[in-house]
């Protein structure tokens, strides 16, 4: 580490796995890293951290109550489950397109918003797409555990298939990082991506079941859920947490596929590119 | 050896336009109109840089200096060239640059010396010598927010410094701060370059050049035009800065004259050796010659830090180049801002020294008690003459920190200082 040579060239493999071994090199930074992303909006206020759990109850909580008391709307004929608030249903599938949302959003400032450091300091650059992403996963922790006390004061059991989303998050998060990686650079070199993407995740946001139930489009749209990865992610959330059921196994294997070549290509992308982001700021 | 840093044909070029959608029409036109230029911020350098040399780094603005910092630090990526880098470099392009304004200076420090590549334990270790120099109180642990751009800067430094790197680039980042935060910085940056630590330099003043490096190299317009000693280089520059003055009619008046020798001088108040104002008449003759200055504890240990309200023995060994009739040594000591807070001489405490002969060699020892205030000091020595002539002084000043230690209660004045002569022969071991 200490004796480098700028005409050292290695192979994409030598580069990518060499770049995935600073994650555990830089362990501490990285923790740091993310520790700051997490808290940073908190910081200031008086209740500080107690915000990152209070604001998802305080929403999850008034969603459920527009959807029951205030406007009975329920999701009976729907889920074919009478006791389903739809607030809950709602913010079941809001947690894990949030994550996309803020994925692409954040990914695509990851380099610029830190120029100061692309640009004065010899860093790991590879950290900072990382952090965004980690640090908005966290923060959905946060949301699935509020999730988890409105359905506990709704009066529902809590399913054993939550045992699973462990391995959900862990699918999601390679997905997350995937998208994060090739936002990171795309956002890097063309600023107009961010105006491209504005529009693409408010159609991505109607496109997936989010609003209405999975299953729900006639067959010749069907393909719109059945080829959008977060429609996968979406599905197993209520699959898991609200049904009790697990996501089909094809269907995961599908999105495992996918997602870990989307991390591998969006991480190789970057690593190749990073060292001439500081030109394009 | 092997250089501590070696750049072969290294070059730097950019698209200039002067917005981005020229590139896109550029494009459109398929190589029908040409909307941007080509910009080659650095041309052709080939540099090797010996371990434990102090590379001052001079030019105009826009001459490359930063871009070719920023390529050995590996920010940027040469177009043209390779530049090979042996051991850890840490570079420092605007301090605190990095830092979280919401997040407290003990948290940002941790994260910036994370950045600069140090381990977090090295880091937790470092704590106490990062917060002794940065010397920022309370403000520790309270957000960067509520701090003033020169504790930013204090801060910023103090962790820049700590990493011990082998390598250290600085681009100008001593600008910031007030007069007593650059002479520690200055200060730091001696005994860094004196304990080996190579130091890439970028200076517009060229006294600084000039005292602080043993190296010079001189860029203009993307080219390196010439290395070889700061005099050397310093004149060079000189003659590029007149040449590109001789457009303008009025040089050489007398107020011509006058900006550039404040341009020259604007920092030698500055500096870290001198006592202010002084530097014209307080030349000292050379007729003495201080050998070196040892700063011992109450166990006759040499120190570096010791405890506050402890005593401090300032060891002076100086020969005498030509026979002096009569001569007194003193001691200086100062706090950072360079405020004198205890001074004394063998003539104040009535030891006479006598008539001494050429190449005879004395010593003396001051001992004092050292203020209870943490922090860093220094100390100054002096060999004189009759009538106050200046025989000889320590090139610059030693310094030594005060750690807090609990004290004793009621213990606030400080102990008698006491002077102690001896001739060489007699000075046994420490015991």
């Amino acid at each position: 580490m200490a004796t480098y040579t700028s005409s050292d060239k290695q192979s994409i493999a030598g580069e990518f796995f060499d770049a995935l071994g600073t994650f555990y090199r830089k362990r501490w930074l990285l923790g740091y890293f993310i520790h700051r992303q997490v808290t940073r909006s908190y910081r200031g206020s008086y209740l500080g951290i107690v915000w990152a759990i209070l604001g998802p109850l305080v929403w999850v909580f008034f969603l459920a109550l527009i959807f029951s008391n205030v406007l009975d709307i329920k999701n009976r004929t729907v889920q074919g489950d009478p006791t389903l608030n739809f607030g809950l249903f709602l913010y079941c599938g809001l947690l894990p397109f949030l994550t996309f949302s803020e994925a692409l959003n954040k990914g695509i400032n990851s380099i610029r918003s830190n120029s100061g450091l692309v640009q004065k300091v010899v860093f790991p650059l590879e950290i900072l797409p990382f952090t965004n992403a980690i640090a908005s996963m966290v923060d959905k922790v946060f949301g699935f555990g509020a999730l988890l006390i409105m359905l506990l004061l709704f009066g529902r059991t809590l399913h054993p298939t939550l045992l699973y989303m462990p391995v959900i998050v862990v699918l999601q998060v390679i997905f997350i990082l995937g998208l994060t990686y090739i936002m990171a650079v795309l956002g890097t070199f063309l600023p107009d991506v961010a105006e491209v993407m504005r529009p693409v995740i408010r159609g991505m946001f109607f496109v997936t079941p989010i609003l209405w139930p999975a299953g729900l489009l006639p067959e010749n749209l069907s393909w719109i859920e059945n080829y959008n990865p977060l429609a996968y992610l979406v599905n197993a959330y209520r699959d898991l947490i609200l049904n009790g059921t697990l996501p089909g196994a094809l269907s995961t294997l599908y999105f495992t596929l996918f997602s870990v070549a989307l991390f591998i290509f969006g991480f190789a992308l970057f690593v190749r590119l990073g060292p001439k982001f500081a030109d394009h700021l | 050896m092997t250089p501590a840093i070696s750049l072969k044909g290294i070059g730097k070029k950019y698209r200039i336009a002067s917005s981005k959608s020229l590139h896109l029409r550029e494009l459109l036109s398929f190589g029908k109109k040409q909307h941007t230029q080509d910009f080659w911020a650095l041309q052709d350098i080939d540099l090797e840089v010996e371990q434990g040399t102090t590379l001052g780094i001079l030019g105009r603005n826009g001459a490359g200096k930063s871009t070719m910092l920023q390529i050995i630090s590996g920010v940027l990526q040469p177009t043209t060239g390779t530049v090979t880098v042996n051991g850890r470099l840490t570079a420092i392009f605007g301090l605190g640059s990095g830092f979280n304004p919401e997040f407290t200076g003990r948290e940002n420090a941790m994260m910036n010396g994370l950045i600069l590549g140090m381990d977090r334990h090295e880091m937790l270790e470092r704590f106490e010598e990062i917060e002794a120099f940065a010397d920022i109180g309370d403000f520790m642990d309270r957000p960067v927010k509520t701090y003033s751009s020169g504790m930013k800067s204090r801060l910023g430094f103090a962790v820049a410094v700590n990493v011990n790197p082998d390598i250290l680039v600085i681009d100008e980042a001593l600008s910031a701060g007030d007069a007593s935060f650059k002479k520690r910085a200055l200060q730091r940056m001696y005994d860094l370059r004196d304990s080996g630590t190579t130091v890439l330099f970028v200076s517009h003043s060229m006294g600084m050049i000039n005292r602080f490096c043993t190296d010079a190299v001189l860029l203009h317009r993307g080219h390196m035009i010439s290395r070889g000693t700061p005099e050397e280089v310093v004149g060079q520059y000189r003659d590029v800065l007149e040449k590109s003055q001789n457009k303008e009619p009025d040089k050489n008046t007398e107020r011509d004259r006058q900006l550039d020798y404040t341009i020259a001088h604007e920092d030698e108040d500055d500096m870290p050796d001198l006592p202010k104002g002084k530097r014209g008449q307080r030349r000292p003759t050379g007729e003495a010659e201080i050998l070196d200055v040892e700063l011992l504890d109450e166990d006759q240990h040499q120190a570096h830090r010791v405890p506050a309200g402890s005593n401090l023995t300032v060891r002076v060994r100086a020969r005498y180049a030509q026979a002096v009739e009569e001569s007194a040594f003193g001691a200086v000591l100062r706090d950072r801002a360079g405020t004198l807070l205890f001074a004394n001489s063998t003539d104040m405490e009535e030891s006479s020294l006598g008539p001494r002969e050429k190449n005879e060699v004395v010593t003396v020892d001051f001992t004092f008690g050292v203020p209870y205030h943490p922090g860093e000091y220094g100390v100054e020595a002096t060999v004189s003459g009759d009538a106050g002539r200046l025989l000889g002084r320590t090139g610059e000043a030693i310094t030594f920190a005060v750690v807090a230690e609990e004290l004793a209660a009621g213990a606030v004045s400080q102990p008698p200082s006491r002077v102690e002569v001896h001739d060489s022969e007699e000075l046994g071991p420490a015991t």
